[in-house]
């Protein structure tokens, strides 16, 4: 096997996405390629830069803080009657975090929200198509 | 970490008191902005959308519950934030300037400073950058990040493969220059 085969493979090594016979077969070529070897150091390298760059705190521009309490000033009470929309929105949230994700075909997921979504926006297109057919038929029997 | 308010600074901050929520916004605004700013590259985003992570938490203070740290919780919304903000607007175009850090600057390894990292991560696509940070410099498992991004996992793996080259690369340029 070459090193393409090995390249394409280090990046879910440090992932940690590899099953054992995966790294040890990835581990014997390392042991003899330079290159494969080298490759691999420089993507550690990377790794390590960024989650050691995470660990900085980084200053907001001057007056930040003013500026977040002036936009929450401008906003009801935290716990006061809301708009309807932000309810049936926080509802939404809360109920995506008590039931997950619902599995789709393929592997994927989707957050329980979107399919209540999509189930809102089908009940109100639903909704309005009776509404046009129950008109009609009032039409029709207007002639 | 950062110590958590109290109990009674949160209830006084959800019964609207300002002065409770400035404690909350002064203590743990560079934790937000730091999110905001390494999802987003630049720092006129990264004002608005740390912004908007502060009033969700705002809004949403009477939903949070002690079971998650209030940091955990506050940093995922500085997450959820900053990419939204990505998907809802396009990107300004600005030039790179690093913000400053609180305290001495981080040891990122040889002959990589800063600047140089950062100036990297400006540099990168929207589309590499964003899973690329929220997988390298957040620890974020790849799923996380593709219902976050709302992207397929394989895609998103793709784009965090790239990033990682992209960033060799110029790192790599930038030493030997
Ligand atoms: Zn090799």
């Amino acid at each position: 096997m070459d090193c393409s085969y090995f390249c394409s493979r280090l990046n879910q090594f440090v992932d940690g996405e590899l099953g054992y016979l995966e790294v040890a077969e990835l581990q014997g070529h390392l042991s003899f390629c330079p290159d494969c070897a080298a490759e691999l150091a420089r993507i550690s390298e990377v790794r390590a830069a960024m989650a050691a760059w995470g660990e900085a705190e980084l200053a907001p521009p001057p007056g930040f803080a003013e500026r977040v309490l002036a936009r929450a000033a401008l906003d009801p009470v935290p716990g006061s009657r809301r708009p309807f929309g932000r309810v049936v929105s926080d509802t939404l949230d809360q109920l995506d975090e008590a039931l997950g994700r619902v599995p789709l075909p393929g592997g994927r997921t989707v957050p329980v929200k979107n399919v209540i979504g999509y189930g809102i926006a089908a009940a109100a297109l639903a909704a309005e198509l009776q509404r046009r057919r129950l008109r009609r038929l009032r039409e029709l029997k207007s002639l | 970490m950062l110590p958590d308010p109290t109990p009674a600074d949160l209830e006084r901050a959800t019964a609207g008191d300002v002065d409770a929520f400035r404690t909350i916004v002064e203590r743990y605004q560079r934790m937000v902005y730091s999110v905001a700013y390494n999802v987003l590259g630049n720092q006129t985003d990264a004002e608005d959308a740390a912004q908007e992570a502060f009033l969700r938490c705002y809004r949403k203070l009477p939903q949070y519950r002690a079971e998650a740290t209030f940091s955990t919780w506050l940093f995922r919304l500085a997450l959820t934030a900053s990419v939204d903000y990505r998907r809802r607007e396009g990107r300004r175009p600005e030039p790179v300037e690093v913000p400053e850090t609180a305290g001495d600057d981080p040891a990122l390894g040889d002959g990589i400073s800063s600047s140089t990292l950062v100036a990297a991560l400006h540099d990168l696509p929207d589309d590499y950058r964003v899973p690329t940070v929220l997988r390298d410099i957040y620890g974020l498992p790849y799923q996380e990040i593709a219902d976050l991004t709302a992207r397929p996992l394989g895609t998103v793996k793709v784009m965090v493969h790239r990033g990682r080259a992209s960033l060799r690369l110029r790192l790599q340029a930038e030493r030997e220059a």
